[in-house]
């Protein structure tokens, strides 16, 4: 049974000067992947930070399993892109995972050997577990995506936003993500990714939201992942490669 | 908008130099006068020669009660009155530490007299470093020769009022004459127990005229800064000679002061505070000690009072 | 001599800068992951006018009235960098200096001001700067005491919390960690540390406290606990040396040696950390370079 878990209605969004994000309306439906596509500069990222009150919504408004952000934070988990954070902090691998679980320990009290094993069953699950021990500073592109991964999983949340965790991954640590991420669809969760690969679409997402700055299409990739639309998407001329389908679509920004 | 902004600054900035040029002009316009302006840095010897110099002079001091002359930096207006002056003295031997440069510079201009380095150096107290005290005015002959020197200067300026200032010299150096007799009462304490302990050392010419052996927690300039030892040394001290009482100054930080009766008082030696004295600064000028006479009593008594009343 | 080092006084001094240095150490590990340690600069610099005016209003040394007029410029500077930073393109350090150069020099102006009105110099305003950690009491040993407890509380309770807000604010957030709240936690025990700190040993030995001993606990570990108990203890070791140091000398200023101990811990974890120390990786790499050498000359005797 398909059920919108999450609505957006006439969301907009500015950044300094610029409207970023105008008259955004969209659906998701529970039990979805989704990729989130754009060019740069699109507002994707803002979009996300700006659905989970990150950053200041102008109008419009936003329900997450019918209730507003605040009543439902709990169902929510969220991976941000790698380079916000300072991967110099002197913490661990299983530290960092731990952290997503703040929320359930409670203030002014000490993770427990529970709350411990609990981080450590998400890193496995990535395939980090050996990492547990391994400062953060000394791991790869890959492997600190992966145990952003493991901290939103840990979180066990019923809908994910991810903000580009394959970008500048290598190839086993994408198969690995998105072995996950396809295996939280199947268990009923909804996962929406921001995805910058027009190669990888057709492959990874069921559904797509293409977005420059409004929303160019939404819904079932193999219906709205259309020539035309990329085209409207990425504006400008777009260059085919001869061959394959829609699937091969390289943006030219001549 | 910005175009704006651009020419109201131009304006603006035109304005603002039009008006300091007014504010220079004013300056010079003031007549001369029938008075000879005085100019002096610590009132120690500005107001002895306002005493001297009678109606015939006007003396400003720049710096007042509890300013501290090793520290003290002149500002715009002190360089205004300087300008204005006929004559300037100042205290020299690296007192006004900060000024010296400005009076050399002055010297092309104008007499200015550093009353201090007239006295000869054999007179002088130095400390382990060979630097010169430069506290001369609480030896009471030495300032007589400062002083004396001032008022040829005075002299050499408006010679038709030679005899008026040299007969307020002498009544004046009279009353000088009367308060040594007066502060040979210090010797009355008992010479174990003649020991002036201050924040800094200031006093070694009262020291050596009044035959007291000085303490000061500080060295001869306030600029450095006390560490633990010279507050554990002071108690060493006070706590070998039993010495009654120590002494703040009105020009300087009373804390430290305060840590070393406190820090003593926990050692076993109950030294009390003794009272305020008045040492490179002199009091409010419209009381009794603002006047160079009035400060000096005022500092024997209580010392006198704290030390020799100690006894019980 | 022995007898010298353990007066009273100097056991007060100790004591205190020893208190001192702990809770600078703590805080100043939280400014450097905050990347603000020149923020703990500016703010020690930014309550000097806050301290002359209080004085110039109250007419005498009330150290109370005085702390709370420090608190209250500190705060102020605090607000205007933070504005600065968020309504103009000007970068946070160049807004920290800014308000370090400007509210600085207007406390110096205020001081010149106040220091020739009757009693000015006498209330020790000057001491603001400089400090005179010589003359600290058995009160101060109280206050710092209880400065100590105070932060050494604060940061424990609040642990985890730290951790994630100084790591990945936005996903503290996200989790529901006020960060507002946390921040203004940040900036209340930072200025509360400043203003009690600088009336004892003024602006720069405060800001010197406050940066040097978390850089240097930096070089010797990757676990942030270790860090801040590293970053406490030679804070606390920089306020009894120093004090023990000056103590033998003749006429050695306090304030200024405790500064030279810190550095001197400072130059000793760079050299030698075991983290990233200068030596640590001169050695490692000559190992390094030693075994690929030898793995080179096997192979080649091998084909």
């Amino acid at each position: 049974m398909e059920s919108a878990i999450l609505i957006a209605e006439n969301v907009s969004a500015s950044y300094r000067k610029n409207t970023v994000l105008h008259n955004v309306n969209f659906k998701v439906n529970q039990g979805t992947l989704t990729g989130i596509i754009g060019p740069n500069g699109a507002g994707k990222s803002t979009l996300i930070k700006t659905l989970l009150d990150l950053h200041p919504r102008l109008s419009g408004s936003v329900t997450f399993f019918q209730q507003p952000f605040k009543k439902a934070k709990k169902r929510i988990g969220y991976v941000p892109q790698r380079g916000s954070v300072d991967w110099d902090f002197p913490t661990n691998a299983l530290d960092v995972v731990t952290m997503g679980l703040y929320g359930e320990i409670g203030w002014f009290k000490f993770p427990s050997r529970k709350h411990k094993e609990k981080a450590y069953e998400a890193l496995k699950k990535v395939g980090m577990a050996d990492y547990a021990d391994r400062q953060i500073s000394q791991l790869s592109g890959g492997q600190q995506q992966r145990i952003f991964l493991a901290r939103a999983l840990v979180q066990n949340a019923d809908l994910y936003f991810m903000d580009e965790p394959l970008a500048g991954v290598d190839a086993q640590t994408e198969r690995a993500i998105m072995f996950i991420l396809q295996e939280l669809k199947r268990n009923g969760k909804t996962v929406m990714v921001v995805h910058h690969d027009l190669q990888t679409v057709a492959d990874y997402f069921d559904h797509v939201l293409l977005l420059n700055r409004t929303v160019i299409g939404h819904g079932k990739t193999e219906e709205i992942f259309t020539k035309e639309n990329i085209g409207k998407t990425y504006g400008g001329n777009m260059r085919w490669l001869i061959g394959e389908e829609e699937k091969n679509v390289v943006p030219s920004y001549h | 908008m910005y175009r704006v902004l651009k020419w109201s600054a131009v304006w603006f900035l035109i304005c603002f130099v039009l008006f300091l040029a007014a504010c220079g002009e004013r300056a010079e316009q003031t007549e001369k006068e029938d008075v000879i302006h005085v100019v002096t840095t610590i009132a120690q010897i500005g107001e002895p020669l306002s005493v001297i110099g009678g109606d015939r002079v006007q003396v400003e001091s720049l710096m007042g009660p509890s300013v501290d002359p090793h520290l003290y930096n002149p500002t715009q207006s002190d360089m205004a009155r300087v300008d204005e002056a006929d004559i300037i003295f100042y205290n020299g031997l690296n007192l006004e530490a900060n000024m010296t440069d400005m009076f050399q510079q002055l010297g092309a201009s104008k007499p200015v007299l550093a009353v201090g380095e007239v006295i000869p150096e054999e007179a002088l107290l130095k400390d382990e470093q060979g630097a010169i005290d430069p506290h001369i005015w609480f030896d009471i002959d030495l300032w007589k020769q400062a002083l004396d020197q001032a008022v040829e200067e005075l002299k050499t300026y408006a010679p038709e009022d030679k005899n008026f200032f040299e007969k307020n010299k002498s009544e004046y150096f009279e009353r000088l004459d009367e308060l040594k007799k007066e502060a040979e009462k210090l010797r009355e304490i008992p010479e174990s127990r003649r020991i002036l302990v201050t924040a800094h050392d200031a006093f070694g010419y009262f020291g050596r005229m009044h035959q007291m052996e000085v303490i000061g927690l500080q060295g001869l300039s306030t600029e450095d800064e006390i560490g633990v030892s010279d507050i554990n040394d002071t108690i060493a001290i006070i706590k070998e000679h039993q010495v009654p009482a120590i002494f703040v100054e009105t020009s300087i930080n009373q804390d430290s002061i305060k840590a070393v009766i406190e820090g003593a008082a926990n050692e076993g030696a109950d030294v009390k505070l003794g009272g305020e004295l008045f040492s490179d600064a002199m009091g409010d000028p419209n009381t009794e000690e603002g006047t160079y006479i009035g400060m000096y009593r005022h500092n024997v008594n209580t010392i006198y009072d704290a030390l020799q009343g100690g006894i019980d | 001599m022995w007898s010298l080092l353990i007066t009273s006084n100097t056991q007060w001094v100790f004591f205190s800068t020893m208190m001192l240095g702990i809770a600078a150490g703590v805080i100043g590990c939280l400014s450097y992951w905050k990347r603000q340690n020149l923020m703990s600069d500016a703010l020690s610099h930014a309550a000097l006018p806050g301290v002359v005016i209080a004085f110039l209003l109250i007419g005498e040394k009330n150290l109370l009235v005085l702390v709370i007029g420090a608190a209250v410029s500190a705060i102020i500077g605090a607000f205007s960098i933070q504005w600065i930073t968020t309504w103009s393109r000007i970068s946070e350090d160049a807004a920290m200096g800014m308000i370090l150069a400007v509210f600085y020099g207007l406390g110096i102006m205020l001081l010149t001001i106040a220091n020739r009105s009757f009693g000015g110099n006498q209330s020790g305003l000057d001491s603001f700067i400089y400090g005179q950690a010589a003359s600290m009491v058995k009160s101060d040993v109280m206050t710092m005491l209880v400065l100590a407890f105070v932060v050494l509380l604060v940061v424990f309770l609040a642990y985890k919390e730290w951790k994630i807000f100084l790591f990945d604010p936005q996903f503290a957030k996200g989790i529901g960690l006020s960060i507002r709240g946390m921040s203004i936690l940040y900036t209340s025990v930072l200025v509360i540390a400043i203003v009690i700190g600088i009336q004892a040993v003024g602006v720069i030995l405060m800001a010197a406290l406050l940066i040097i001993p978390a850089v240097s606990a930096r070089y010797w570990t990757q676990s942030f606990r270790m860090m801040l108990m590293l970053s406490a203890l030679f804070g606390g070791v920089s306020g009894l040396f120093g004090t023990l140091i000056s103590a033998t000398g003749k006429s050695l200023p306090t304030g200024p040696f405790i500064v030279v101990v810190a550095a001197a811990i400072f130059i000793i974890s760079l050299i030698l950390g075991k983290e990233q120390g200068v030596l640590l990786h001169y050695f490692q790499l000559r190992m390094q370079r030693k075994k690929a050498n030898a793995i080179g000359t096997k192979e080649r005797s091998i084909t």
